[in-house]
């Protein structure tokens, strides 16, 4: 699903912010990545998603390798990727139906389709009440999860979360991890970056982690905890 | 549950709706984007007021310009049919021999038809019309001579033709002088040439700065939309999709610009046609002003579909590709 082969990003100025990057993730794999302010997670984040080119190195995603995309086909490559991010990024003016159809709207489906669709989505983040609701009305969790149906509802094969939890309290936090959970039961890979170790420390998935640049852990939560407490 | 899982497990193999589906839905969307955009508009009022009325009233002045040219093109025509040719004939010239010579001419193939004017006649014509009256009565001799008008055929009646049987008929022995009125319809016709090429010049510049007023209000609304647009790019919104409501709009500015054009020029015909008739009457003309025909209405508003449509292309091209989401 996911693949990184020897990926290196240098931004011009020099400063390096992914080093010799070698991971992979397969369809239905669920993890955390994680590591200090500045250590890659964004830049990491920011290639699967087509925002960036890497310096060297090949990034896979869907079986498409990234580098040979060309500008009309990212579209529909971001198509394959949910993602969630940590200001929700939703559109204000609209109501969270038209929030949640977007990406079918886009996709071009017929109204009935888009209907039932957004009403599952928003079912599975317990949101069906505040359908007509905007953004600006619900409370941060609520829009939060409102994000996560946006990036569920065309059932992409891959969730990319970036900080999801980042402005939410600890029990807030674990609901929206919970629901993850529960779309990578249904065989989605999840990935997810954190900073909330303890989160993290709870459960027990495996855990990528970047220092300055360099993958220096992937694996179970124990092994996280002995080498990024410092 | 299971259910579910099996539902989901089948993504990898996209759900197909049907195509007939999917073009009614895509026909849908279009309707509703292009509903949305107008209602874009409505939401930012000043702006698009501003940008419709810049569109029509330069559009306006170009098109009043065309009718003016339409107008005077039919008021030359009006003369070029009807030209006719004066010829005077020698005063010594006897009611007999003028009756001859008419006759002569009427055989003539370029000629269409033959008037005479007795010296006689032509002499009350003038005391009533010159407003000497009574004074001309003292005039001891007639000093007008007879008058033949000739009036060539629709074949002859073009100038270089026309001038051709002038010289024929001023060859005729009774003749003392041919008068063709020619000069003034030659430098008609160029003045309207004239006019023509500027229409055409003012016209290129003024569409040229309403694409720029165009392209610069979809500029702006786009950088205002820049946040949605991003977000629109992160979840898989491919530019086209993104720049159709910009278009859309781009196509009301013209619609609406349009109407604005039209309602001018005719209001402003209106208002001419009345300064007009009383200059007509002077002239014992019954001209009257042609405004714009249902045709060219549609020609215009057509016209300034496109510019409103060009307008918007150029400003979305340029924009919609500049705006990359970032993660934050």
């Amino acid at each position: 699903m996911i693949r990184f082969n020897q990926v290196n990003k240098t931004y011009p100025g020099g400063f390096v912010a992914l080093n010799n990057v070698n991971f992979s993730l397969a369809a239905g794999e669920m993890a955390f990545l994680t590591g200090h302010s500045g250590a890659g997670k964004s830049t990491l984040l920011k290639l699967m998603s087509l925002m960036e080119k890497p310096t060297s190195g090949s990034v896979h995603i869907n079986g498409v390798n990234l580098s040979s995309v060309s500008y009309s086909q990212v579209p529909f490559v971001r198509r394959g990727i949910g993602m969630i991010f940590q200001n929700h990024n939703l559109l204000m003016d609209r109501t969270v139906f038209d929030n949640v159809a977007l990406p079918l709207v886009i996709e071009g489906f017929g109204h009935k389709e888009t209907k039932k669709r957004v009403e599952a989505a928003l079912e599975k983040v317990h949101l069906t009440s505040k359908i007509r609701c905007y953004p600006h009305m619900l409370s941060g969790g609520e829009q939060q999860r409102v994000g996560i149906a946006r990036a569920i509802v065309n059932k992409p094969p891959i969730l990319l979360a970036d900080e999801p939890t980042g402005n939410l309290d600890p029990k807030l936090s674990l609901e929206i991890i919970k629901l993850f959970e529960e779309f990578n039961d249904l065989g989605v890979a999840v990935l997810i970056a954190t900073h909330d170790l303890g989160l993290i420390a709870r459960l027990k998935y495996r855990t990528l982690t970047l220092k300055q640049g360099a993958m220096i852990n992937d694996g179970l939560v124990e092994g996280l905890q002995g080498g990024s407490d410092e | 549950m299971n259910k579910q899982r099996e539902t989901t497990k089948n993504h990898s193999s996209r759900p197909h709706t049907n195509v007939a589906a999917k073009l009614l839905a895509y026909f849908i969307r279009h309707l509703q984007q292009g509903i949305g955009s107008l209602g874009d508009l409505w939401r930012t009022p000043f702006t698009s007021v501003m940008t419709i009325l810049v569109l029509g009233i330069s559009l306006t002045l170009p098109a009043t310009l065309h009718v003016f040219v339409k107008n005077a093109q039919s008021i030359s025509q009006q003369w070029e049919s009807a030209s006719e040719i004066s010829l005077f004939l020698k005063l010594s010239t006897s009611e007999k021999a003028a009756e001859n010579l008419v006759k002569r001419l009427s055989l003539y193939p370029e000629v269409a038809s033959v008037k005479y004017i007795s010296a006689k006649t032509a002499m009350e014509e003038f005391k009533t019309t010159s407003g000497f009256g009574q004074a001309l009565d003292y005039l001891s001799t007639n000093p007008l001579p007879a008058t033949v008008l000739v009036i060539p055929t629709k074949h002859s009646s073009q100038p270089q033709a026309a001038e051709e049987l002038l010289q024929k008929l001023t060859n005729e022995r009774e003749v003392e002088q041919g008068k063709l009125d020619l000069e003034w319809l030659t430098r008609l016709a160029a003045i309207t040439t004239l006019i023509e090429d500027i229409v055409v010049g003012i016209a290129l510049l003024l569409c040229a700065s309403v694409v720029l007023i165009i392209g610069n209000t979809i500029r702006l609304a786009i950088l205002n939309q820049r946040d949605a647009i991003a977000v629109m790019k992160l979840v898989g919104a491919t530019d086209s999709f993104i720049q159709r409501p910009f278009l859309y709009a781009g196509a009301w500015y013209g619609v609406l610009g349009g109407m604005v054009a039209i309602l001018c020029v005719t209001a402003l015909v209106h208002y001419f046609s009345y300064s007009l008739v009383a200059l007509t009457d002077l002239y014992q003309s019954n001209f009257s002003l042609i405004g714009l025909s249902g045709g060219e209405m549609l020609w215009l508003l057509l016209f300034a579909i496109v510019l409103g449509l060009s307008g918007s292309y150029i400003s979305v091209r340029k924009h919609i590709r500049a705006i990359e989401p970032t993660a934050e």
